[in-house]
């Protein structure tokens, strides 16, 4: 296999996909209305907030709304990016581009290398340029400069692409609801598990432990290893998010998440690319 | 140039395609003929490596069909083909070209050309939603005209054309097989075919029944659809 004639091939497929998507109508609506929803926002940031009877300053209430904005926008652009990703291959078949590229001397794997990288970069742009709005307002409205976001936004399409691989795969295997509805399921039940670990960890959580420690204790050693090896997509958003606060991270702990994803990425791809081998083109 | 090798395909217990094994030579016009689910278009798509074969071998110019090259030099038009509604026909043409690594004015240059072969001057820029099935067909034969393939993989090129469409196509395949390229036609066309093909193959219910060139499989008074429906109804 060489690289340098396989890369156009893929470049070319990756370009199709993103004119094709960004030339559907429903992107276009996704796409404006997250953004406004996101112009609408603006006005949360210059409230009053009292915490334990205490106002907050506005450089508080800036990073401490933005960030929770950059959440939401990330858990977001992963569900826009499962409803993209579901019914690529479907349309592409039902309107001949499957067999015109495959006609042509081009690889299965070039097929869907290019359609990944196509559905990530624009799930990646679309991410970015959300967070680049959030971005532009605390920086020129409200004088507060976080230069650190929009490289968290870049670390988080990392989930984008394990958004994309698995429903990509699961497509071929399921009607692309079912597969749809499966990576949907898999990051709510990981930001969940995430939530609920991260509340145990609480001091008010500690204290209950404590309290109940003469009680008899069940035993969570397999929900923990399913736990630890559950995609960690909340993990990587926390991850990006401490670049935004300018907190460096240290040890496997904080970067764990991001191998996790990875390895989920590499594992998906693969099989992707293994059960796209096999597929009838009709 | 083509070569079939003990094809065989399986879905669960259907055979689509049982031991067939033929050869198609270079400059040749061949025709696969068969009653509609023979299995003529399980052959081409196992030749396009659209399909894998449950066992045999299928090779083109010597490479095997598996290999992405030996698509290099080969144009396809699908039964009922189908072109992204959101494209103009000329993008459909340019990416045909693209996809062939043909550089941009070669392309357009090609693209210009094969827009006044098929017929479609001054419809080129509007979206194929608007075009109807035979200008589809037609932009179908014109991408796979791009790059001047010297083998031309037709699975019923002539399905929702007018009768001065079809006639048209007829006339354009007789100048393709004039300039030596081989043409492998899928079609129920019999009088078309017994008028552009040199050999034909003759297959049902997967099974190949007569591969020989038209002379010798038509006898004296007889045309290429009596032989056909002697053959197919045993």
């Amino acid at each position: 296999m060489e690289t340098s004639k396989s890369l156009p091939p893929i470049t070319r497929i990756t370009k199709y996909t993103l004119i094709d998507e960004v030339q559907q109508r429903s992107f276009v609506v996704m796409f404006v209305f997250c953004a406004i929803c996101i112009f609408l926002v603006r006005g949360c940031y210059q409230g009053n907030y009292m915490v334990n009877g205490q106002a907050l300053d506005a450089e508080t209430i800036v990073r401490t709304l933005s960030k929770a904005t950059f959440h939401v926008i990330g858990a977001g652009v992963m569900v826009i990016t499962a409803l993209l990703s579901m019914r690529i291959f479907r349309r592409d078949r039902n309107e001949g581009m499957q067999s015109c590229i495959l006609s042509k001397p081009i690889a299965r794997w070039q097929y869907v290398m290019g359609k990944i990288l196509g559905l990530w970069v624009l799930s990646t742009l679309f991410m970015f340029i959300l967070h680049s709005i959030v971005f532009l307002i605390t920086s020129i409205n409200l004088k507060v400069f976080m230069p650190g976001y929009l490289f968290a936004s870049l670390l988080c399409s990392i989930n984008l692409l394990f958004v994309v691989n698995a429903v990509l795969l699961l497509s071929l295997l399921m009607s692309e609801i079912v597969a749809f509805l499966c990576v949907l399921g898999v990051g709510v039940v990981g930001f969940v598990s995430d939530g609920i670990v991260a509340a145990s960890q609480s001091q008010i959580a500690q204290a209950m432990v404590q309290q109940s420690a003469g009680h008899p204790q069940t035993d969570l050693t397999w929900w923990k290893i399913v736990y630890f090896f559950w995609p960690k997509l909340l993990g990587v958003q926390q991850l990006a998010s401490s670049l935004i606060e300018s907190k460096s991270s240290h040890g496997f702990g904080p970067i764990y998440p991001l191998f996790n994803v990875l390895i989920y990425c590499l594992i998906l791809g693969a099989l992707l690319f293994k059960r796209f081998s096999n597929e009838d083109i009709v | 140039m083509i070569e079939l090798k003990n094809v065989t395909k399986r879905y669960g217990s259907l055979t689509a395609v049982d031991d067939v094994s033929f050869s198609v030579k270079t400059g040749e016009c061949f025709a696969l003929l068969g009653p509609n689910g023979a299995g003529k278009t399980t052959i081409v798509k196992v030749l396009l490596d659209f399909i894998r074969p449950s066992s045999g071998v299928l090779s083109i110019s010597g490479i095997p069909s598996t290999h992405a090259e030996c698509r290099q030099s080969i144009g396809y038009l699908a039964e009922n083909h189908h072109i992204p509604p959101s494209l103009s026909g000329w993008e459909y043409l340019m990416r045909s070209a693209e996809l062939l690594e043909i550089n941009r004015s070669e392309a357009i240059d090609q693209c210009n050309r094969i827009v006044e072969l098929i017929g479609m001057q001054g419809r080129e820029n509007t979206k194929v939603g608007t075009y109807s099935k035979g200008m589809v067909q037609r932009f179908g034969l014109g991408a796979a005209l791009m790059g001047d393939p010297k083998l031309l993989i037709l699975d019923e090129p002539t399905s929702g054309l007018d009768p001065i469409g079809i006639r048209e196509i007829r006339r354009l395949l007789e100048s393709f097989k004039d300039q030596g390229m081989t043409i492998f036609l899928n079609s129920h066309m019999l009088s078309e075919v017994e008028k552009i093909c040199d050999t034909a193959a003759i297959i049902n219910r997967g099974k190949l029944l007569v591969k020989d060139s038209i002379s010798a499989i038509v006898k004296d008074g007889e045309a290429l659809e009596d032989v056909f429906v002697r053959l197919v109804k045993g």
